[in-house]
């Protein structure tokens, strides 16, 4: 195989960012990275999106919830384990 | 460009300073509740945050919110301190939440097959040029957050399931395996096509808005 498609490019970036490939894999893939405008930008979308969702993602405690998980402690933890 | 793999390493969930934790287990080992009240107070958003990402209701998180620390609690005497506190206890809520999702697929017999994820690779590569390169460092502003929420909520099971262990809770391969029972290689392949679709997702809220 001489070249690297866009879609064998995009099925190799979880690995790639891991960092487990090959040097010859990888060194194909910057290669075609390097030539491939769209997916040098689907590169730095597919890197950015899970600590975006990270941040997104982020959960406040409702305080029903926070309050209801206190009083059913108090109750529990007195019982002998 | 970005060529350096090293600097995207999936960060895991942020380290709550362990070495206060010591403290306060030793205490809550020996039945002091007032130690492990405090403990609980220190994790509850983490685990309440994984169950709710993980289920997708806030009942169903309350519920194992309150599973969690009392099978924690439990079992304090068989933790050991050669694992985070915050991890040992992020396992415990992950089994959790995967047992409700277990149960929920046996008692709704029908799954339509539209909780499938979509996804057309080579499309949205033509098709769309992605444009949030910066926003990593933009605030994000509410509306995107929905967009997210929403993708994420939408992913059936499976894809959830190792996306918010991986890329929410840190966790590695190899525990996501065991925890889920699918191989690693299974792991990183629902991974990849839940992060495609958050990509996506995250692309056509930018492109709408342009
Ligand atoms: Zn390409």
């Amino acid at each position: 195989m001489s070249g690297t498609s866009c879609k064998d490019s995009i099925a190799l970036l979880l690995e790639y960012l891991d960092g487990n490939l090959s040097d010859e894999v990888r060194a194909r893939l910057a290669t075609h990275l390097g030539d491939c405008t769209p997916c040098e930008e689907f590169l730095r979308s597919y890197r950015a999106t899970p600590g975006l969702c990270k941040k997104a993602l982020v959960a406040r405690v409702p305080k029903s919830v926070a309050d209801k998980l206190t009083s059913f402690l108090k109750e529990e933890l007195k019982k002998p384990v | 460009m970005h060529l350096d793999p090293r600097q995207s390493a999936a960060d895991g969930a942020a380290a709550l300073t362990p070495t206060e934790d010591s403290g306060l287990l030793a205490r809550a080992a020996e039945g002091d509740t007032v130690a492990f009240e405090a403990l609980v107070e220190r994790y509850t958003g983490r685990v309440y945050g994984l169950a709710l990402r993980m289920l997708n209701s806030e009942a169903d998180a309350a519920e194992v919110l309150q599973e969690t620390f009392i099978s924690a609690w439990r079992n304090l005497k068989s933790f050991r301190g050669d694992a985070q506190f915050g991890s040992w206890l992020s396992r415990i809520a992950a089994n959790f939440s995967l047992m409700r999702l277990r149960h929920r697929k046996v008692t709704q017999a029908v799954e339509s097959s539209l909780d499938e994820p979509h996804f057309n690779e080579r499309g949205s590569l033509i098709d769309e040029v992605a444009t949030f390169g910066d926003a990593e460092e933009a605030a994000l502003n509410q509306e995107l957050r929905a967009a997210i929420e929403q993708a994420a909520a939408r992913l059936s099971d499976d894809y959830r399931e190792v996306f918010v262990l991986r890329d929410l809770e840190g966790m590695s391969y190899e525990e996501i395996s065991g925890l889920v029972g699918i191989t690693v290689p299974a792991v990183k392949s629902r991974l990849h096509r839940a992060r495609l679709t958050l990509r996506a997702a995250i692309d056509t809220f930018y492109a709408e808005r342009q």
